[in-house]
């Protein structure tokens, strides 16, 4: 049995404008494997190609070359983004709709009957602390408050793979340390997680493997407590580690 | 599907969208009659009533519908939603016909309420009804005119005589000319002479059978445009009726029967035998109709009231269609043009019939009109609103026909290609 949940061979993405000509090469040529369990960070300066990459893995674009399997299957098939939970970078919810009703909205979309999607927004918004807003329109809540009702959309439906983008961008420390509990949680119950985010520290506290981009490129990869056991500064292991990649490869001393 | 409609249905109704269309068009029947006035005669009174009044606010819902659907997919894509969307195992055709059915709901409800507040607000017309009768309008059994053009064509075409140019002239333009000159062709009658029209419409002949009392709508010509008197007998089968009148008006001659008890000849022709002095000149296709009684003003209203909710749902699909890959200005912008062009499509061919001596310009606008008019004949053919001013009942084939054409084939296929799109435009979320 294959235990990656997420392949990506030899991937390329080029941006065309309208008349097909090249606009930028986000991705140029990247592997990655995602293994059953992990925690991977995906890292990167601003313009590296992370979001590309999300879009690619998520089915939103498609690779100008190379391929990106999910569970062994295209990104594009139902049966993979039936087992896909996915949080943006910014929680892009329906103002008019309450908590709830967010939260079924996506239960729905994925397919889950009404009654256990019932359940699951119940439990999920407890797990949240959100009952007591749970029939307020999202519209009026705080940033930290619809991060979390967009957290219980994303995890709605059961997902084996959830892809986080900077999930901890513009929260409050207690909102932060709380969705890196919920991180560490989901990884204890056997859920894949792929995050992408600026803050390193973060990154090193709830990741078990990490993947440097660079220019479109892979430029550093391994296991976190790899890193931090090499490291000369284990508080800072991760940062340093991402400098010298990035630095090298960039031209730029660490 | 369900998830998607229930979405844009909460969205029309927490985001005001309902409530705002509902109120115009209440606005709209309370308010215009009293602003803007009629001629005062009962006759402009139920023309402001039944046509001007459910006109507007039909324009005002199809125009909202538009404008609705055209925001949908754009919005959503501008907004960064669509990826949260897309990333679910839902079909891209799920959620456009969500969409599209949550519109076509909103649309039902302000044609409903408009529906509701035509039959709840019958004008005061004293001594008279306060809408018009609904008939069944029957129209003379002749060959569609593209038909009968086809067959002048030949004859020129077989014709030593026939001048080089008509000969060299390309076909299509020929025909359609023909085709317009035949739908206004006059037959002329002259003194002591009998004209014969065939009407062998088997629901005619049914009512006919069943006694009911028939109407004639005629228009008299003659060659010069002047009044002038004329005199003969209309014969409809075992039905006739005295012409004493001038022409030039509009008018309409109650058939009665002649007690012969022969019943209903087959085939069912219209015969005018001119006693008068004058030469006497009918267009058969446009001057000629037999009415007959159909069902109440308020079953005609319904249904059509069903054909403005046809065109809503077919311009929701185009929205949403549009607004899968457009940006929501842009979007709007070419619905509204196009909307526009399809509106004066009909006219343009009908103001330029003769394009043999039109500039390059004028025959690319007239081609392009003549290829807009025959793609969106369906959608633009019905006139719901005039069928129920003019109280001509709307039949249950013509209805089908729309709503087959409006409601499942044209969004059918819009509602695919923007599913399509969903799904395929590179740049999901921007």
């Amino acid at each position: 049995m294959n235990d990656a949940v997420i392949e990506i061979h030899g991937l390329v993405k080029t941006f065309r404008d309208f008349w097909l000509r090249p606009l930028a090469s986000a991705l140029r040529g990247v592997d990655l494997t995602v293994g059953r369990g992990d925690v991977f960070g995906l890292l990167g300066p601003n313009g590296s190609g992370k979001s590309t990459t999300i879009k690619l893995i998520l089915g939103l674009l498609r690779p100008t070359a190379g391929e990106v399997r999910l569970f062994g299957l295209s990104p594009r098939s139902r049966r993979a983004r039936a087992r896909l939970g996915y949080l943006p970078e910014l929680s892009y919810l329906h103002p008019f709709l309450t908590a709830r009703e967010t939260v079924l909205y996506y239960a729905g979309l994925s397919g889950l009957d009404r009654r256990t999607s019932r359940e699951r927004a119940a439990e999920l918004l407890s797990r949240m602390g959100l009952e007591g807003s749970a029939d307020r329109a999202v519209g009026g809540f705080s940033k930290g408050m619809a991060r979390k009702v967009a957290f219980a959309a994303a995890l709605v439906s059961h997902p084996e793979l959830l892809v986080l983008d900077e999930p901890t961008s513009g929260l409050d420390p207690l909102a932060t340390r709380d969705v890196k509990e919920l991180i560490r949680t989901l990884a204890a119950g056997g859920m894949t997680v792929l995050v992408t985010s600026h803050q390193l520290f973060d990154m090193q506290d709830v990741c078990t493997r990490v993947s440097i981009l660079s220019q479109g490129k892979v430029v550093g990869e391994g296991a976190v407590a790899d890193i931090v056991a090499a490291s000369a500064d284990p508080r800072h292991a991760l940062e340093d580690y991402f400098a010298a990649a990035v630095g090298a490869k960039e031209g730029n001393p660490a | 599907m369900k998830e998607s409609f229930l979405l844009a249905l909460r969205a029309f109704m927490r985001g005001r969208v309902a409530l705002l269309l509902l109120v115009a068009v209440g606005l709209i029947h309370w308010l215009m009659p009293d602003f803007v006035r009629s001629d005062g005669t009962a006759s402009g009174i139920l023309e402001m009533h039944v046509r001007i009044v459910p006109g507007f606010a039909a324009a005002v819902i199809l125009l909202t519908v538009l404008s609705t659907s055209c925001g949908m997919f754009a919005r959503e894509r501008e907004l960064k939603r669509l990826s949260l969307t897309l990333v679910r195992p839902a079909s891209a055709w799920g959620v456009v016909c969500g969409k599209w059915l949550a519109t076509t709901v909103l649309a039902a409800a302000a044609i409903a309420l408009s529906s509701v507040l035509v039959l709840a607000m019958p004008p005061a017309l004293p001594g008279q009804a306060g809408v018009p009768p609904c008939r069944h309008h029957y129209e003379p059994t002749l060959p569609p005119p593209a038909v009968v053009a086809g067959h002048i064509l030949g004859g020129y075409l077989r014709d030593p005589a026939t001048p080089e140019a008509v000969r060299k002239a390309p076909k299509r333009a020929v025909l359609a000319l023909l085709t317009t000159k035949e739908m206004d062709r006059y037959d002329v009658v002259k003194p002591g002479e009998t004209m014969v029209w065939p009407f062998d419409v088997p629901r005619l002949k049914r009512q006919m059978e069943e006694g009911a009392e028939l109407t004639l709508r005629v228009r008299f010509s003659t060659q010069f445009e002047l009044r002038t008197p004329v005199a003969g007998i209309l014969t409809l089968g075992d039905m006739s009726a005295v012409v004493s009148n001038s022409t030039q008006a509009v008018i309409e001659i109650p058939l009665a029967r002649t007690g012969k008890g022969d019943g209903v000849p087959s085939p069912l022709n219209l015969t005018f035998a001119n006693t008068g002095r004058s030469a006497v000149m009918i267009r058969p296709r446009r001057d000629l109709v037999v009415l007959a009684p159909a069902d109440s003003f308020a079953w005609n209203l319904l249904r059509s009231q069903i054909e403005v909710w046809s065109l809503a749902a077919m311009l929701a699909a185009y929205g949403l269609f549009l607004s899968a890959a457009l940006s929501r200005p842009v979007a709007l912008f070419t619905a509204l043009v196009s909307l526009a062009v399809v509106l004066m499509a009909p006219s343009v061919v009908a103001q330029f019939p003769d394009e043999f001596n039109a500039s390059f310009a004028d025959r690319f606008g007239l081609w392009l009109s003549r290829a807009v008019q025959s793609a969106t004949h369906s959608v633009s053919a019905p006139s719901p609103i005039t069928d129920l001013a003019t109280g001509r009942a709307i039949e249950g084939a013509e209805l089908l026909r729309t709503l087959a054409g409006n409601v499942l084939l044209l969004p059918g296929m819009l509602l695919s290609l923007a599913a399509f799109i969903v799904r395929r435009k590179p740049f999901a979320d921007g």
